[in-house]
């Protein structure tokens, strides 16, 4: 956010993005092949005709680009934008599948599930922003990557979501101790040839083998200094960084040794940054701007879906996304916060059709954590209906008949303050009288990390569509410190930790997935959050964009577009 | 100039202004009191289309509602009693700071004092003026912010914000007058007579200011309102369960295009009531111009 670009401040794994209920950010998982509702991909009438190259695509964000060395820019403006300059071994396709694009196929895997071989594809390229070759992609630069970004010596800071990762594979805690700087886990095999070990198995592994964290670059040109990398950043992606100016825009031209030749796209893409979205969406409808980075702003939303002369650019998904009241499950000695009862009564009051209706609508409402295209999703889970005379009740069981007073925070980015205002107005009705607090994202950041909001309105977007992203960042011991913004609640229960280890080590499947619910089931019923919506992500785009679609994990995929003649 | 200073200054938008600054304290006084609604509640069925959409004016809501479903013209109403009391609070405050420092330090200068027998330069002028000129560069919104680091946003903070960016103004003015009347010949007649330095302040120089700042208490009040309002649009104003006409502008942003009557009304209400005190200033000129004692 501004706000997209979330600042990085967790010890554990964040989301990118993520949060804030703002959020705005990101993306859809739809797991199954044709998910109802979702998206409508840009240039409909055109579908099927053939990509052509050639032509200037401008998209625009609010947010600045964080970095773009992969190992470090984690944020929805970074990653379109690494994505541009580098690639992983794998990928996801237009929708959640995992294909190859480094690799040449898919890894074996050893039936243990902790041993993965790849086969990287011939005649790949390191090419400079000049547009001369460096020199030819190596097995070696795998290893030599991901080691680089455990490596805890990269400046100015390493991120550690990034570390957080990849922590399973062998020999990562000694490069993250800064004892070796080489990864024993993963193993040259041959030239183009490559084995990752495990340290245990992980269903997730694939997944962040896909992020760009896990970008291959040539490490003696990467090197330590991420700034100067990211200055003059040198990869195999389909794109070269030609400049950019901070805070204002990075420009990309295409790539002239790139390994599939035969791809098509614009010449060039040129990213704006510091364009808010109403400024955006102007721009949009004027034709001077092709993509809006960030969804269209709510206020605007109503106006734009009904007007007929964009009926064919308005593009809908449901984001992989859920937005809630978290309350501190370790509050200060007295705090009524404490009793489970309290935090249920809070659960109860609250109206979340009427949410639904100031947010005019996009999106649904939620019942439990995980939203409806995480795989794992549990649509019968809804254990806290509106019910504020319940909600009474339950205050005066557990000692408050007439209410107590706190705290809720949010960020100052309409509709947050919008829905706060409704939240604080649902928990008067039951006698709780709440102060609430807007703070701009990056401050609002921090006092949940300071641990000092009892109440916080918050959104969490996958970062790869597996339930784990869902529960180990936002409701694990790990994750529970003074210092780290992704569990507000701050929750922490050590036999709930140790069932989240075990299925995250599964191998996947139903069981896997059963195992998840009932997670989510025990998570819930000691009430840190109040889920209150799986929102819709809407977003317009230029008449004369062709092959965009929301990205179920990139939001935003500049990779496949390409611009009508 | 023509003779007969009557003629000079038509006083008919000095009865405008006193007229509208009256009718301003007013609406200040009891402007909750005529609100059809309670300005913080929210209708969620009535006050609100059925796609989640603020309604226009007309019927049960005269000007309509805002993106929450609260009644615009309830708001409006109660918004008016911070704006201008923070006009009024503020200018005072800003006001009286810089008449103290402004004749303390253009009256005194920096005086020899005799201790027993050392001669000691007091340096109240330099000291008080050089201050006022690093008050003067202070950004107010800088000035916000680190004061809302440290305290939560009430209506004090932002009388205190208002009241310590505005004095300097009147600092400057009243020194340089009070200066430039110290070695006045009524005032040495005076020192010369016996007269005390405080008496001497109060009673012959002082009176030959307070024509100018009235002037500035009134311009000062504008000045207040509009830095009300931006500190209330920047989120350092007023907590954000009350209103007022700054917070309903920065509310109403995001619909600005969709719906611009909710921009334009508390825009509106603000840009009469700043006009008012600027009038007001102007009126109070008049006689100042024409040099009236």
């Amino acid at each position: 956010m501004d706000r997209w670009t979330a600042p990085r401040t967790g010890r554990s794994r964040r989301p990118l993005a993520l949060l804030a209920a703002s959020l705005a950010l990101a993306a859809c998982g739809s797991a199954s092949p044709t998910p109802a509702g979702s998206a409508a991909t840009s240039g409909a009438a055109e579908a099927g005709a053939t990509p052509t190259t050639g032509g200037t695509l401008s998209i625009a964000f609010q947010g600045d680009i964080g970095s773009l060395d992969p190992a470090i820019g984690y944020d929805t403006v970074s990653w379109p934008a690494e994505r541009l300059l580098f690639d992983t071994l794998v990928t996801y396709d237009a929708g959640t599948r995992i294909v190859p694009l480094l690799a040449r196929t898919m890894p074996t895997v050893s039936a243990d599930g902790r041993t993965y071989t790849f086969d990287l594809r011939d005649g790949v390229d390191f090419v400079r922003p000049d547009g001369s070759v460096l020199r030819p992609l190596r097995a070696a630069d795998v290893a030599a990557s991901l080691a680089r970004l455990l490596d805890p010596k990269l400046k100015p800071a390493p991120d550690p979501a990034g570390a957080d990762f990849y922590a399973d594979i062998e020999g990562a805690d000694a490069v993250l101790a800064g004892t070796t700087s080489t990864l024993a886990g993963v193993k040259v095999l041959g030239p183009t040839r490559v084995e990752f070990d495990l340290a245990r198995p992980d269903a997730t592994f694939l997944q962040v083998l896909a992020l760009p964290f896990a970008s291959i670059v040539p490490a003696e040109v990467a090197g330590e200094d991420t700034t100067a990398f990211a200055a003059h950043p040198v990869g195999s992606g389909p794109y070269l960084l030609r400049s950019y100016t901070k805070g204002q825009a990075a420009v990309f031209i295409r790539n002239p040794h790139f390994w599939d030749a035969s791809r098509a796209g614009p010449d060039e893409i040129d990213l704006r940054v510091g364009v808010d979205g109403q400024a955006a969406l102007q721009q949009v409808e004027a034709g001077s701007l092709d993509l809006m980075g960030d969804p269209l702003p709510a206020a605007a939303f109503g106006a734009v879906t009904a007007d007929p002369r964009f009926a064919r650019q308005v593009v809908r998904r449901t984001l992989v996304e859920t937005q809630y009241l978290a309350m501190d499950t370790q509050p200060p000695a007295g705090s009524p916060l404490a009793d489970v009862r309290v935090r249920q009564a809070i659960a109860q009051a609250v109206d979340k059709s009427y949410i639904l209706k100031l947010v005019h609508g996009a999106g649904v409402a939620a019942g439990c954590i995980f939203p409806p295209d995480l795989p794992g999703y549990d649509p019968s889970c809804d254990p806290y209906p509106y019910d504020p005379a319940a909600a009474r009740r339950l205050l005066a069981a557990a000692g408050y008949p007439n209410g107590f007073s706190t705290t809720l925070y949010t960020d100052t980015d309409d509709p947050d303050p919008r829905i706060a205002g409704a939240l604080r107005d649902d928990l008067a009705a039951i006698g709780v009288r709440v102060d609430v607090v807007a703070q701009a994202f990056d401050t609002y950041l921090a006092t949940i990390a300071a641990h000092k909001a009892p109440l916080a309105w918050n959104g969490w977007v996958q970062d790869f569509p597996d339930p784990s992203d869902f529960i180990d960042p936002l409701f694990s011991c790990a994750s529970a410190g003074v210092g780290n913004s992704s569990n507000p609640a701050f929750f922490c229960d050590h036999a709930i930790d140790a069932l989240a280890a075990r299925a995250r080590a599964e191998p996947d499947g139903p069981a896997r997935l059963a195992d998840y619910r009932e997670i989510q089931r025990r998570i819930m019923a000691q009430v840190p959050w109040v889920p209150v919506r799986f929102p819709d992500y809407y977003t317009l785009v230029g008449s004369r964009v062709r092959g965009f679609a929301l990205h179920p994990v990139w939001i935003d995929d500049l990779r496949s577009v390409w611009l009508a003649t | 100039m023509p003779a007969d200073g009557r003629r000079e200054r038509p006083s008919r938008w000095r009865r405008v202004a006193v007229a509208g600054a009256l009718g301003l304290l007013g609406l200040a006084a009891a402007g909750p009191l005529l609100a059809p609604y309670d300005p913080a509640h929210a209708f969620r069925d009535a006050g609100l289309s059925a796609a989640g959409y603020p309604l226009g004016p007309g019927g049960a809501f005269l000007l309509g509602t805002d993106p929450a479903g609260r009644d615009e013209l309830s708001r409006l109403l109660a918004g008016a009693r911070p704006s201008i009391l923070v006009a009024l609070g503020g200018s005072l405050l800003a006001t009286a700071i810089g008449l103290i420092v402004g004749a303390v330090a253009g009256f005194a200068g920096d005086p020899l004092i005799d201790l027993g027998g050392r001669r000691l330069r007091l340096p109240v002028e330099s000291l008080l003026m050089r201050t006022t000129d690093v008050f003067l560069g202070l950004p107010p919104l800088l000035l916000a912010l680190a004061l809302t680091a440290v305290l939560r946003p009430s209506l004090l903070l932002v009388l205190l914000v208002v009241g310590l960016t505005l004095w300097t103004t009147v600092a400057r003015v009243v020194y340089g007058r009070v200066h430039s009347l110290r070695d006045a010949p009524f005032v040495e007649a005076a020192r010369a007579l016996g007269v005390g330095p405080g008496r001497v302040l109060w009673r012959h120089v002082l009176p030959h200011v307070s024509a100018i700042v009235l002037v500035y208490l009134a311009l000062g009040m504008a000045a207040a309102v509009l830095l009300e309002s931006s500190l209330s649009f920047l989120g350092l104003g007023l907590p954000p369960a009350e209103v007022d006409w700054g917070s309903m502008i920065a509310e109403a942003t995001p619909f600005a295009l969709v719906d611009p009557r909710l921009v334009v009304l508390p825009g509106g209400a603000l840009m009469v009531t700043v006009l008012t005190f600027v009038l007001l200033g102007d009126a109070a000129a008049g006689p100042v111009a024409r040099g009236r004692r």
